[in-house]
């Protein structure tokens, strides 16, 4: 009876431990041994083939191109998601007339689906009839539509910016929420203390509301650090990494190899998972995650 | 806190290993094996790809093979066949599936038929058809159907492409014929121009299919992706010097702005919508443009350098027959009914796909628009499939192809020809 009792939590955690080695750690066993082989298109596995699949993706041409602008991609995308949300959250956080829908307004990039935002703005920067290009030839910015002008997803410089925006764009609402809740935590004890020993308004901001925010911060921070490291559908459907790799982050790369040597691709997404881990850790460190508030 | 960034973190790592494990779901099993059963009847189990716009549609391949089936049925009471049908992206997953469990159909129909050769599952082609039928076929396709000189292959239906010109735009420019040569093409290109087209010419060289368009290219130079003797010849001089023009065309503002980042799916539309002068195209291409309204558009041989080109590119897909459940007899039968019959027709009509034989060719000679496709397919060039380096060079071809006309033209297709060469 007391054996049996000694089994109970056993049956508790039980079902979350199979859950998390079936859904978590065997595809990331699956994908580390799969890297390691050589597989057909056709998703035969044909042998080992060492480390032949990493020498072969690292000597990819563009390979040291793309894992560069991915940490650029993931930099700039959560820099700016995260400022973006901070003032966004603050201002949600006041007393205003429709607040209410303002507040309901700000949830619809975030309950579209990313696929479709991305081809919605696809379409609006189309060269021939895309709304965004109608505004900025009456403008006066361009001459004409269906010209190179008119094409801005056709080019890397003026591609990537675009692709930041609409990461941004489907970004911002996740991360306003998790801040607009961190912010309703704090309590108007502290700003009432704050004000009896006179901090000014931006002193008050810097020393009160940012440390007593710094754990929604964090985690909605470190959320997104993950989800734009591994974004796809927004590059993939609004330019194909194209033209040539100049627009593809490492994920665009995992899936392109796939279609020509599933091993490689593989080898890619293990890089992937190693970079995400990293990141992950530098993002912790720098922010001091687990150091109590002062 | 500490527990919730745990919480947290541990739920982002979840959705990293979702995101990063690109797996695709595996696939549904299929009856057990049909074998003949008593009294002489006998079940073929046929596995086919859908040409129409999936399950239920009016299109849909399970109708088209219904009908073919009952039809068949009528004639033949003896044999019955079990028609399954699968869309193109799990066709070849399925498949796979079905031949490593033991349950391999009698008659396949998909895109490819190699992989099944080296392992004797397959009949030869004069054990299934008759030959007749097979002395009708395209001498050109059917060749690609052997490996070591033995037909195992039998092409199902095949497909092609041409220049399509808008001729009201043509009108507008002044322009009486379509162009023959590069040179025509470029002084067209240019009144079109002139007068107001924002794409005289569409040059879809973007991820859907830049491999396409490019050998369209090639060929009008006498270039292709290999030379005659099978080796890797991407950047031939031949093919340089075309993409050399081809660049000049793109910095003129005489093509689809930024060739390497769009898709032919984009500038078919944009052809449809009449912002397009000429566009390189296929019979697929034709429900596009109607269904964007355009119907004043002519259809005309693919320029080449000096000559409109007497070739094009094809494409075709392939049924065989597996040898595991015997059944010669019968499949020969229905292959015969259904080159002989009103089914290879009946194909080309609902799907706008073209035929593989030369009777097929002469019922359909009537059809103006189908006619420059028609005059090329029986000497038409065919892209290096045989060859196993080839979905790896495809696969970089589409990426990075449309450098060629922005960059350095020889750097480009040198890459290429360097991938070409160590791919393995």
């Amino acid at each position: 009876m007391r054996r049996l009792r000694a089994l109970e939590p056993l049956a508790w955690v039980g079902p979350a431990v199979v859950l998390i080695a079936v859904v978590v750690l065997w595809p990331v066993i699956e994908m580390i041994r799969s890297s390691f082989l050589k597989i057909s298109r056709f998703g035969i596995v044909q042998g080992s083939n060492g480390a032949a699949n990493y020498e072969k993706l690292f000597g990819e041409k563009d390979f040291a191109d793309i894992m560069v602008r991915s940490v650029i991609w993931v930099v700039a995308v959560v820099a700016l998601t995260v400022l973006i949300s901070l003032a966004l959250a603050q201002l949600f956080n006041q007393r205003f007339p429709l607040r209410k829908v303002a507040r309901w307004a700000l949830i619809a990039p975030w309950a579209a689906s990313v696929l479709m935002t991305a081809i919605i703005f696809k379409w609006m920067l189309d060269p021939e009839v895309g709304v965004i290009n109608q505004i900025r030839l009456k403008l006066g910015l361009i001459d004409a539509m269906g010209g190179a002008a008119a094409d801005q997803l056709g080019n890397a410089s003026t591609a990537m910016p675009w692709l930041v925006f609409v990461a941004v764009f489907v970004s911002v609402p996740f991360t306003t929420y998790a801040l607009l809740a961190g912010l309703s935590t704090i309590s108007a004890d502290v700003y009432e203390a704050a004000k009896m020993d006179g901090a000014g308004r931006l002193r008050t901001y810097w020393s009160i509301t940012l440390p007593l925010l710094r754990p929604a911060l964090t985690v909605a921070a470190l959320i997104n650090v993950m989800n734009v490291f591994n974004s796809f559908p927004i590059i993939w459907a609004m330019t194909h990494g194209q033209p040539g790799y100049s627009t593809a982050t490492s994920t665009i790369l995992m899936f392109i190899l796939k279609s020509s040597d599933i091993g490689e691709s593989a080898a890619m997404s293990v890089v992937n998972f190693g970079m995400v881990i990293v990141l992950t850790a530098i993002f912790l460190k720098v922010s001091r995650w687990n150091k109590e508030v002062a | 806190m500490n527990i919730k960034l745990v919480g947290g973190a541990a739920l982002g790592l979840a959705t990293v290993l979702v995101l990063s494990s690109c797996g695709s779901g595996g696939s549904g099993g299929s009856g057990g094996d049909d074998q003949a059963s008593g009294g002489g009847q006998v079940t073929l189990k046929m596995v086919a790809a859908d040409y129409g716009s999936g399950p239920g549609k009016p299109d849909s391949g399970e109708n088209f093979w219904k009908g073919v089936v009952d039809e068949f049925q009528a004639a033949n009471p003896n044999i019955k066949v079990d028609v399954q049908v699968i869309n193109w992206n799990d066709i070849d997953k399925q498949v796979a599936t079905m031949i490593q469990n033991g349950q391999v159909p009698d008659i396949l129909q998909t895109g490819g038929y190699s992989g099944f050769v080296n392992d004797s599952l397959l009949y030869k082609v004069d054990e299934v058809l008759s030959p007749e039928v097979s002395g009708d076929m395209l001498q050109k396709f059917s060749d690609f159907g052997k490996v070591d000189g033995t037909a195992y292959g039998i092409p199902f239906v095949s497909s092609a492409r041409a220049l399509f010109y808008n001729k009201d735009l043509f009108e507008k420019a002044g322009i009486a014929e379509p162009p023959k040569t590069w040179d025509e093409l470029k002084a067209d290109a240019e009144k079109l121009k002139k007068a107001g087209v924002t794409q005289p010419f569409g040059l879809p060289l973007g991820q859907e299919e830049a491999q396409a368009e490019s050998f369209l290219w090639m060929l009008g130079n006498g270039g292709g992706y290999q030379d005659a003797s099978g080796k890797w010849a991407i950047n031939s001089p031949q093919n340089v010097e075309t993409f050399t023009y081809m660049k000049g065309l793109v910095e003129a503002g005489l093509t689809t702005p930024n060739p390497g980042t769009k898709d032919r799916k984009t500038v078919w539309e944009d052809f449809g919508a009449g912002k397009v002068g000429m566009v390189n195209g296929g019979p697929m291409s034709i429900p596009i443009f109607d269904a964007a309204g355009l119907k004043n558009y002519g259809v005309a041989p693919i320029p080449g350098k000096a000559g409109p080109l007497d070739t094009t590119l094809g494409v075709m897909d392939w049924i065989m027959a597996f040898n595991k459940n015997g059944h010669a007899a019968e499949i020969k039968k229905f292959f015969d009914f259904f080159y002989t019959g009103s089914a290879a027709q009946k194909i080309s009509d609902t799907y706008k796909l073209l035929p593989v034989t030369n009777g097929g060719i002469k019922k359909l000679e009537g059809d103006e628009k189908l006619k420059p496709f028609l005059d090329a397919l029986p000497n038409a060039s065919f892209y290096p499939f045989t060859d196993p380096k080839w979905e790896a060079v495809s696969a970089q071809v589409k990426q990075t192809i449309g450098g060629a006309v922005s960059d350095d033209p020889a750097k480009v297709l040198g890459d290429l020809q360097k991938t070409a060469e160590a791919a393995g």
